[in-house]
């Protein structure tokens, strides 16, 4: 199953990320073709698992301040800084519509 | 990791919320990009969260007097916990994003309410009982001012009989007050689009309380594709009973819903009614004193103090100290004239050493908060009421032999 155009630029839109090439998204269809061996299990009756911790007990943390008064350091880590703020761009820039991006997929 | 208190906080709300409480709940991965959200996502419940089915009842005074109220229930859909983003401000003028991630990461509870609700009177009566409901539990002090409650408005519209319209998300609501206006201008504007043939779109809009309108936000894309996962980190939630109670376990880990349930404190419907019940006011008048931070704690301290009966107490608490704090824009925490004040005064009035004008007059003279006692400032103005037989009975010829001589 060839994944569509349009999946492909769903997907670089969620994730931010840009496949390239042919070897990219190549590399993809693998990856998908891997993953969809699961199917072949008979999962009939059984609970999904969410991860090897799930029977594992939920630490509880006592409400308790143990740290903090670390702003100045934290700051230190942004390249620009407005008082006590961090700098962002005004908004999301959604990345622009397939049509106007150069990119490979442009080509399939 | 998870704090401990949140959970009792949510568990308390649930309880108080009449909501059913999940022992087992889960947690689960939002992921979405936004620069107040450094991780890329967002740790809440989706799947399963800590309570459902629970119901909000609110009361609302029918064409403004207070005389009579009704009751109304919005159902509570769920309670989820989850964490905080940071605050993010805008700066238009240099066009970027200011971002504060103190808050980042906090625990919140979100509360999500079927659509009961059919104007902006009713949300606003809904979240200010919330409100008390929360400040009550001491799950949080919920001043929406400070972002301690915040509202997000679902508002859509439909002919009676026909399925729910579009909704649109209203954000931005600052207060109560702003809250019944979002809703109700939102509302007029879907039946006006819709009048004028257009369609609603399911957007995310913002209130701009100067104009008192709601604007579509800039930011919301389309509709996001959030790829909710379970949260790795976070192993299910589990609640016991006292039936459940396992006995082996370190106590500091076990949350026990009984109880919690146990130490429930008197919810403000429940207040209202034992104060009506105590002191012979009415249904109103309790609803008043539960509304005024501190009020029913500085009438009950009066009539501790004082002989008068209770519900003659409460038309001055009602009608002299509250329209005066109001008129003033002080809380009862702020009043110049304290409990103990007041009972002193009103005690001359039950002893009938003064009468109920002088009393007022008395009032007036006591919020200048100059620290004279009722007594001393009846004195000065020598308000007294004339006690002795002969001496009203010489006033009263004098006024009639003066009357005799024009």
């Amino acid at each position: 199953q060839k994944l569509s155009v349009e999946m492909l630029d769903h997907l670089e839109r969620l994730a931010l990320v840009d496949f390239r090439d042919s070897e990219g998204v190549e590399r993809l269809q693998k990856a998908i073709q891997f993953a969809d061996q699961l199917h072949e299990v008979n999962t009939d009756g059984v609970e999904p698992m969410d991860s090897v911790l799930e029977d594992r007990c939920l630490y509880l943390r006592e409400d308790d301040v143990t740290e903090g008064n670390c702003a100045k350091e934290l700051l230190e880590n942004a390249r620009e800084t407005v008082e006590e703020y961090f700098v962002a761009p005004p908004g999301n820039i959604p990345l622009e519509k397939l049509e106007g991006r150069k990119t490979y997929l442009q080509g399939s | 990791v998870l704090n401990r208190r949140c959970v009792e906080a949510a568990v308390m709300t649930g309880l108080a919320l009449n909501c059913h409480i999940n022992k087992k709940s889960l947690f689960d991965r939002k992921h979405f990009f936004y620069a107040d959200l450094p991780a890329g996502y967002q740790i809440t419940q989706q799947r399963v969260p800590i309570a459902v089915n629970g119901s909000l009842s609110y009361s609302l005074c029918i064409d403004n007097k207070m005389s009579q109220m009704v009751t109304k229930t919005v159902r509570i859909k769920q309670i989820q916990l989850e964490q905080d983003s940071g605050k993010s401000l805008r700066d238009d003028i240099r066009s970027q994003t200011l971002v504060d991630l103190n808050r980042a990461g906090v625990g919140l509870m979100e509360l999500v309410m079927e659509p009961d609700m059919c104007c902006g009177e009713e949300a606003a009566a809904a979240v200010r009982e919330l409100q008390l409901i929360l400040q009550t539990l001491g799950s949080s002090q919920a001043v929406m001012a400070e972002g301690q409650l915040r509202v997000d408005a679902n508002v859509s519209v439909h002919h009676p009989g026909e399925p729910y319209g579009v909704r649109t998300e209203v954000k931005n609501i600052n207060s109560i007050r702003f809250l019944a206006k979002a809703v109700d201008y939102e509302i007029q504007r879907q039946i006006e689009e819709l009048g004028n043939g257009r369609t609603i779109l399911n957007e995310t809009r913002a209130f701009d309380s100067k104009l008192g309108c709601t604007v579509p936000m800039r930011d919301k894309e389309g509709k996001q594709d959030y790829r909710f996962m379970p949260e790795p980190n976070l192993p299910p939630l589990i609640l016991y009973d006292a039936k459940s109670l396992p006995a082996n376990m370190n106590y500091q880990q076990l949350i026990n819903i009984d109880w919690i349930h146990e130490r429930l404190p008197d919810l403000p419907t429940v207040k209202r009614e034992k104060l009506v019940e105590q002191y012979g006011i009415l249904p109103e008048h309790s609803f008043t004193l539960l509304n005024e931070d501190g009020l029913a704690e500085f009438f009950e301290s009066v009539v501790k103090q004082t002989q008068m009966k209770p519900k003659k107490v409460i038309g001055w608490i009602l009608n002299d100290l509250l329209s005066y704090l109001k008129q003033h824009s002080l809380t009862v925490k702020e009043s110049p004239v304290s409990s103990f004040l007041l009972a002193d005064l009103l005690n001359l009035l039950e002893k009938k050493e003064i009468s109920s004008t002088a009393a007022k007059r008395v009032l007036a003279e006591l919020w200048k908060g100059e620290g004279k006692t009722p007594l001393e400032t009846v004195k000065e103005q020598k308000l007294e009421l004339l006690q002795d037989q002969k001496e009203l009975e010489q006033i009263c010829q004098a006024v009639i032999d003066g009357q005799e001589n024009e």
